[in-house]
């Protein structure tokens, strides 16, 4: 998990992507269910989805953006912009609906699959730990002859994730850490020879005692403990079926991208690595056998290269019809609001992003980090509303005061450091850190990603520290070497080569996701080098909630435990979370019905329909 | 490089010259002119050598006095103005009675932070164009005075550093080390000392064929004698020329590793770092780029032009040439 993260996180930071927002917050406080309040998906104004006109088919959508996908191959593609293309290509048995509901966006639905495992329809054992799952009939692999989509190929796709190459799964403990056996499998085949020939026997000479089809059409997994999340790991694409052509190539080589095999209603015809993907109508893929994917166009092209500006220009123009991996420059909303475009769409994000980490590990200033009276004087020092204005002011951001954002299971609102207007309080701030034993302040090095907009944050930060008798000094990195090199090093943060630091994080999925989110973030148990706990946070309490919510029967059981694990974590002062962002995408003219899809944070291009003769 | 050198060889020639003949006239109805007092003399008269010295003393003047003058305008370089310096949206505001070049992304004062990256761009060119040239004069003099293996070696080093991409370089230096003043300095002289070196060893080569330089040595003038005394006065004028033009060198590649991350940190302003704040709003703030990209390009004009004079002055044949 924590190397996927990091890319996620990283792709975010390269587009300079989530500029964003929270419209959501407001009104969020949803009562009686402890749910994800303002769901991400949820947008301002109806206007952007151009929902209007009898949907037509044909014609080719142009989506124009910076880099290309991390990978192609569904074991191991994590970026946003992978899921963004991979929704036209490979199905799983469960997925996220494209719909403009917020209450029902992050929801999981059917996809290859029958329908929802419960235990009233026997899919689901009364212990919680076997899911018995049907596959629906008619969905084909584009192969020649077309064949259909088995229960031996799911298995065969969870068998590939952990493949011993560079190209494996970036979410690993997800599956290893839920699903009887996998771990066993993975770690045996970590020492099998990364080479076709050896994989390939490795694979289909070992089973992975918790996934087993039963046959062609029944899959059983079975877990070491109840999940309540399992339909949203089953979700992920990595967890996607893979057809057994797939054993002839190394996972995800340049071979292999030029080779991948369709169960969706699009087929990639042609990829040129960082420059263009293109994908045609699969013929194979009918739409009776497709309960979420309308597939309006016939044709997808993906082009590569502009920077965030000129792709925002190109799409105004009508020479594009929407983003791939850049946003709208936030620079440019203010403008595109006053006028009212309806091309613009403001979509809660749900996430955090970035927030500022303490190093409890830190010796400097006598260990002043370690202190909880010092961290919780240091939550009145941020102006939060200055924050937001980095990233493009209140209409794309919303302070947050907690650990949870709108959109995730357990968000409770709360804000136990309440200072005026959300923009600091450095009288209190003082005083406390005096309180504290601190009446001189404190020096503290921040460690900044030299990129984008990461040294404005810090700079932010650092005025707002100062005011507070603190000292930041700026210790710039290389973007690419921030996590790996810096910030998930233990020994660097042992010795004290940071205090502060300000990362970003974008949880692998939406409402039930404590997995994804406060586990990674906050479970000290198992820090180490790469670990995503990145001040070393290891409270008892914290960890003792985390097993009681993961464990949990249910999703409102498991609510509970997230949103006191949250209490928890502000109480101790963990983090100081920043701001609720929202992503601020554009659409051309000529698009129709553009569904916002958070787990891809851009629009679902099976969905979209262009006005005819455009 | 080949055309720097036959106007260094040139240069030479004259101030050869000037070290054979007695070095005090005696004073009578003619007054003699040594050959500085020449160039001076020939400067002068180059308007735009001169308005580019007088810009240059000002920048230099902006530079020492600008605290006062951040005082004096009611800013400090890195205060934040989030009461008017910023809008509600998070853009900068343009330029107003407050501030008179406006602000940028972070509601500082444009005007201020200009001034105070005067500070920087000054210190880095000239800091690193010192030690570079300090670096290329000796090498270079040793090269050319000794010869066979030590030139060998010197100059071989001398092909490597040119070779090496300087960006690339920098940025792997920089990763190791972490960035800031001392390294950003240390990064430019260390890619431009070489081409200092290779002209003064070619003028070495030539001066220590002299006849002079032989009447030292069979005088029992000593190596180190002979190359400080003799032979480096005389590489001196190239050097002077290539001096003023390798400051203006050294300012743009600083504003480069401050644009790309990696030079001076923040919050302290340099030109370079904030045109790369600049980035993400010159369609909305034209003023956000415009006063440090100006003072960018007047610096390094003025630095260009003044080096352009000098070197017609120091040039016996040009100056010969606006004289006819």
């Amino acid at each position: 998990m924590p190397r996927s993260t990091h890319h996620r996180s990283r792709t975010l930071a390269m587009g300079a992507l989530l500029t964003s927002v929270a419209l959501a917050a407001a009104g969020c406080s949803s009562g009686s269910k402890p749910g994800p309040g303002n769901s991400p998906g949820n947008s301002s104004d109806s206007a952007n989805v151009n929902a209007t006109g009898t949907p037509t088919k044909g014609g080719t959508l142009k989506v124009l953006g910076n880099s290309d996908v991390d990978h192609l191959d569904t074991a191991s593609a994590y970026y946003a912009t992978s899921y963004t293309v991979e929704r036209a290509y490979a199905r799983q048995l469960f997925t996220y609906p494209a719909s403009t509901d917020p209450n029902k966006v992050n929801e999981v639905v059917p996809d290859l699959a029958t329908d929802l495992p419960t235990t009233a329809n026997g899919g689901l054992s009364a212990d919680g730990l076997t899911y018995t799952i049907h596959l629906r009939q008619g969905a084909m692999w584009n192969t020649t002859p077309a064949r259909a989509v088995t229960a031996q190929d799911e298995v065969l796709g969870m068998k590939r994730l952990c493949n011993p190459t560079p190209n494996a799964v970036g979410a690993l403990s997800y599956y290893a850490g839920v699903i009887a056996g996998f771990a066993d499998y993975c770690n045996a085949f970590a020492k099998v020879k990364p080479d076709i020939a050896d994989m390939k026997a490795y694979i289909t000479g070992h089973d992975i005692s918790g996934v087993q089809a039963v046959d062609a059409s029944t899959v059983k997994f079975t877990l070491v403990k109840p999940a309540s999340d399992f339909l949203n790991i089953l979700a992920m694409p990595f967890s996607s079926p893979a057809p057994v052509e797939y054993l002839n190539y190394m996972p995800d080589d340049a071979t292999f991208r030029q080779h991948t095999i369709s169960d969706g209603p699009y087929q990639i015809t042609a990829y040129t690595a960082g420059q263009s993907v293109k994908l045609d109508r699969n013929p194979a893929w009918a739409k009776a056998s497709d309960p979420v994917r309308d597939a309006y166009v016939d044709h997808i092209d993906v082009t590569e290269g502009p920077d965030e500006a000129a792709v925002q220009q190109q799409i105004q123009a009508g020479t594009a019809d929407m983003e791939w991996d850049t946003t709208v420059p936030t620079a440019s909303i203010p403008a595109l609001k006053a006028t009212k475009d309806a091309r613009l769409g403001i979509y809660t994000a749900g996430i955090s992003n970035p927030f500022l980490v303490f190093n409890f590990q830190s010796p400097s200033n006598g260990s002043a980090l370690s202190k909880p009276a010092v961290r919780q004087a240091l939550e009145y020092a941020v102006d939060k509303v200055a924050i937001g204005q980095i990233y493009g002011g209140p209409s794309l951001n919303t302070p947050l005061d907690q650990t949870i954002p709108p959109g995730s299971l357990g968000y409770q609102k709360m804000d136990p450091y309440a200072t005026p207007g959300s923009k600091g309080d450095p009288a209190k701030c003082k005083s406390m850190l005096a309180a504290a034993g601190y009446p001189n302040g404190l020096v503290l090095k921040d460690l900044v990603r030299n990129a984008g907009k990461h040294p404005a944050v810090a700079q932010s930060i650092q005025t707002d520290m100062k005011a507070c008798g603190v000292t930041t000094q700026i210790v710039p990195v290389p973007q690419g070497d921030y996590y790996g090199k810096y910030l998930s090093v233990p020994s660097l943060a042992k010795s004290g080569g940071w205090d502060i630091s300000e990362p970003g994080w974008i949880p692998d999925w939406f409402g039930n996701n404590g997995r994804a989110n406060i586990e990674p973030l906050f479970d000290g148990r198992g820090y180490a080098p790469g670990s995503t706990d990145w001040g070393d946070v290891n409270d008892t309490q914290v960890n003792a909630l985390i097993d009681k919510a993961l464990g949990a029967p249910d999703e409102s059981t498991a609510a509970g435990f997230w949103a006191q694990a949250d209490q928890r974590l502000m109480a101790i002062a963990a983090i100081v979370p920043f701001e609720a962002q929202s992503t601020a995408v554009f659409r051309s003219d000529r698009v129709h019905n553009a569904i916002f899809e958070p787990f891809a944070q851009n629009y679902d291009v099976t969905e979209i329909w262009l006005s005819p003769n455009s | 490089m080949s055309a720097d050198e036959t106007v260094a060889a040139s240069l030479t020639e004259t101030a050869t010259g000037s070290t054979a003949a007695p070095a005090v006239i005696p004073a009578g109805a003619i007054e003699g002119r040594s050959p500085w007092q020449l160039a001076w003399f020939i400067l002068r008269k180059d308007r735009a050598a001169m308005i580019s010295l007088g810009f240059i003393v000002f920048i230099a003047l902006v530079a020492i006095t600008a605290p006062l003058l951040a005082h004096w305008i009611g800013y400090g370089p890195t205060d934040q103005d989030r009461t008017n310096g910023i809008t509600v949206d998070g853009l900068p505001v343009a330029p107003n009675s407050q501030h008179l070049f406006g602000t940028d992304n972070l509601g500082r004062d444009i005007l201020v932070r200009t001034i105070y990256g005067t500070q920087v761009s000054l210190l880095v060119g000239v800091a690193s164009t010192l030690l570079a040239v300090a670096m290329g004069v000796l090498v270079g003099l040793a090269a050319g005075y000794f010869g066979s293996v030590v030139d060998s070696v010197l100059s071989r080093a001398m092909d490597v550093v040119l070779s090496f991409p300087f960006l690339l370089f920098a940025i792997a230096l920089v990763s190791i080390y972490g960035s800031g003043l001392g390294i950003s300095v240390f990064v430019i002289a260390f890619f431009t000392w070489a081409a200092v070196g290779r002209i003064v060893r070619g003028q070495t080569l030539s001066i220590r064929e002299k006849d002079y330089i032989e009447a030292a040595r069979s005088l029992g003038a000593g190596d180190m004698r002979i190359m400080f005394v003799d032979v480096l006065p005389n590489v001196l004028a190239p050097v002077i020329v290539y001096t003023t033009l390798l400051i203006p060198i050294a300012i743009v590649f600083e504003s480069t590793l401050s644009f790309l991350g990696l030079g001076v940190v923040p919050p302290t302003p340099t030109w370079g770092n904030m045109l790369s704040d600049s980035l993400d709003f010159y369609q909305v703030a034209w003023w956000f780029p415009l006063f440090p990209g100006l003072a960018l390009l007047l610096t390094t004009l003025a630095f260009n032009l003044l080096g352009d004079g000098v070197r017609d002055a120091l040039d016996p044949r040009a100056g010969r040439l606006s004289q006819d």
